[in-house]
């Protein structure tokens, strides 16, 4: 299991910000083997920052990384797997020997590298392309050496930053299926996204993160169990102030009125629509993703 | 250290085969090797074309064993007159009495033939001068022009290269830490190592080219014979240039790594490093004077003080004769520089390569701690 706890980082002021900048002020979350955990949060809540500290590359002013009941290591942290926000590969370096080097770097033998490359390059259809510098290829597939670079030491954990920004539909469910593919494999993968609905679909757990803050984290279902069940009634023309006393909003859209509640006593709202017009609609709905995420943040 | 390793053999790698490199070296190759070759060829042995009328032919090539001389017989002196005024001869010896020339007669055949007709004269009258004993009370000069060339020519190398490879690692550095490559490489090695190979994997292409230079020097020099001025000792200087190459790249590779961390963009790396540009143009300077004065107190005092001596000593090396305590001291403190411009640059290094975006100061990275 990865575990991050009470993670807390400020960086030193500029001139715009004399007394510093508190990006993370306790982030923590944990992910278990072969979960899909995606961690969302608004522009400059602190993913980067986060992901950043479980890879090393920035430290922490307090708070720790563990990994399998251990406290993360440089040794671990070189069998994981890491994608950038901000991609990088070496512009004119060639594709296959790009992944090679990668592999080396994070300790395969130059036989192991070799053969992992061949087969990555092949799965993610640039084995045509290996001779060629990075700087000639189309950007779609710049990102799929960006992956093969963080997939290529075959990591005991993933470590994905926005992995899905600028990719196409038909690129965005390549790269979800080789991440399931991982993830059945029992590695943990943690990615960012603003795609909530991406993160709904492929996730098991999600952490909302907010102002440096942990809002939420655990499973879909245990954050939708944790708002309430929403009662949604459409009443086509209805007489006015029927809804007058009901807890909730009404929306009036044309002739039709969308009250939403929570917590009205669902046979009065029903007895009370009957009355007051033609019902279209009247059922409980989970609340999705953004829903929460817009809960959560506000 | 096999982090180390394998940065520096990417940087090999790469680098060697881009057409830059190879035609660098090719270019260097030639240019050296032409140097090596012209002063032979400007520098040929003389030789004379002499005519005779009724005269012995001189035993000239007793008194100058280096020129050559050819003997032509005249039958009367008009002809020899003709044969002067056409260009075919250089002098006409007449009679054993007289020289025709057109017009001046070369100072150093003029000499030559006065003074060995003067000897067969004489020694035919029975009369035998024993030749002077040429013995020298100031230091032994023969060498000094092909030192100073030499020196000229050394110090000159190691500017380029030192220049050249400097100026790789300050863009190598901000290629990394601009793209962020840095980021997916510091989450697999440690700074120090990434560093480390970058400034090796650069150190020794300048190494290699150095290499080439210097054999193709000397295989040059060997082949057109120059190498018979060289002083003794040649070897011993071949040594030295390649440990001093070592010191002082390492030396400046090491600030240009640190100062170029502090930026994120390929524009900004000229300015970043002007300090040191700067500084490695003085230290040309300085010991492209003490080529002209290797013995002076300026060329001494420098040849101590890192990084001056990595160009100096050098120079002295080459240009005069250094004792090797003078030479072990020197190279012990800029080895001792080397260390501590090490400590600081990796220092530096670590805390600013992953701070992308504007320019950093040197005094807020080192305060950052
Ligand atoms: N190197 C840095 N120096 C100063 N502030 C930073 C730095 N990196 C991030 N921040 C600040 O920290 C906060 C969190 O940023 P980040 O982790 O990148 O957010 P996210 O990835 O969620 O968009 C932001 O306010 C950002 O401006
Ligand atoms: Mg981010």
């Amino acid at each position: 299991m990865l575990e991050i706890s009470e993670l807390r980082k400020r960086f030193a002021g500029g001139p715009d910000a004399p007394g510093g900048k508190v990006a993370l002020d306790g982030v923590g979350f944990s992910v278990r083997p072969g979960e899909m955990y995606g961690f969302v949060g608004a522009n400059g809540a602190g993913k980067t920052t986060t992901m950043r500290i479980v890879m090393g590359v920035l430290q922490a002013d307090s708070g720790s990384v563990s990994w399998q009941g251990r406290p993360l290591d440089y040794d671990a942290r070189r069998r994981f797997g890491y994608m950038p926000e901000e991609r990088g590969l070496y512009q004119k370096m060639r594709v296959a020997e790009q992944i090679e080097y990668f592999g080396r770097l994070h300790g395969l033998s130059a036989p192991a590298a070799h053969k992992a490359t061949e087969e990555l390059m092949e799965r993610l259809g640039v084995a045509e392309r290996r001779n060629e510098a990075v700087q000639a290829l189309s950007l779609g597939n710049q990102q799929r050496v960006q992956l093969a670079v963080a997939l290529v030491h075959d990591p005991e954990v993933l470590v994905l930053d926005e992995p899905f920004s600028g990719l196409d539909p038909i690129a965005v469910d390549a790269l979800a299926g080789t991440l399931q593919e991982r993830c059945r494999g029992g590695v943990p993968v943690i990615f960012s996204s603003h795609q909530l609905d991406l993160v709904e679909r492929l996730c098991d757990a999600v952490g909302i993160v907010a102002r440096g803050r942990m809002v939420a984290s655990g499973t879909v279902a245990e954050l939708r169990a944790a708002e309430s069940d929403t009662l949604r009634v459409v009443v086509r023309d209805p007489a006015p102030g029927w809804a007058d006393g009901l807890p909730g909003t009404v929306t009036v859209n044309g002739d039709r009125h969308v009250l939403r509640t929570t917590s009205a006593d669902d046979q009065e709202v029903l007895r009370r629509a009957i009355k007051a017009g033609r019902v279209e609609h009247f059922g409980v709905e989970q609340p999705t993703l953004t829903e929460i995420f817009k809960e959560a943040v506000a | 250290m096999n982090g180390v390793m394998l940065v520096a053999r990417r940087e090999v790698a790469t680098q060697i085969r881009t057409k830059g490199f190879v035609i660098g070296l090719l270019v260097t190759a030639l240019v050296v090797a032409a140097v090596s070759f012209a002063p032979k060829l400007m520098d040929r042995p003389d030789s004379y074309t002499i005519g005779t009328v009724n005269s012995e032919r001189l035993p000239l090539d007793r008194a100058a064993p280096e020129a050559k001389f050819e003997w032509k017989e005249f039958a009367d002196e008009a002809t020899a007159r003709q044969a002067v005024l056409d260009g075919d001869v250089d002098a006409v010896v007449v009679g054993g009495t007289k020289v025709l020339a057109d017009g001046q007669l070369d100072d150093e055949l003029g000499v030559l033939l006065q003074s060995v007709n003067r000897e067969v004269k004489l020694g035919a009258a029975g009369v035998s001068i024993p030749p002077l004993q040429m013995e020298t009370v100031g230091e032994d000069a023969r060498y000094d022009s092909a030192r100073t060339g030499i020196a000229v020519v050394l110090v000159l190398v190691l500017f380029m290269l030192i220049i050249g490879q400097v100026s790789m690692v300050a863009m190598g550095v901000v290629e990394e830490k601009g793209s962020r490559i840095v980021e997916i490489l510091l989450s697999s090695i440690r700074p120090w190592q990434l560093l480390a190979g970058k400034i090796i994997g650069l150190g020794v292409l300048g190494l290699i080219n150095l290499v080439v230079i210097l054999g193709v020097g000397l295989g040059a020099a060997a082949a057109s014979g120059i190498a018979a001025d060289f002083p003794p000792g040649i070897g011993g200087l071949v040594v030295g240039v390649l440990v001093w190459f070592v010191l002082g790249y390492a030396f400046f590779a090491t600030l240009s790594a640190a100062f170029a961390s502090l930026v994120s963009r390929q524009e900004e790396v000229g300015s970043v490093i002007t300090p040191l540009t700067m500084t490695i143009m003085v230290t040309y300077f300085v010991a492209f004077y003490a080529t002209t004065d290797a013995t002076g107190t300026l060329a001494t005092v420098m040849s101590y003080i890192p990084p001056f001596s990595s160009m100096v000593m050098p120079v002295r090396m080459a240009a005069t004769e250094v004792p090797l305590w003078q030479v072990a001291a020197s190279m012990a403190a800029m080895l001792v520089a080397v260390l501590a411009v090490l400590s600081f640059g990796a220092g530096v290094y670590r805390r600013a390569v992953l701070r992308t975006g504007a320019r950093l100061k040197l005094t807020e990275v080192l305060r950052a701690g």
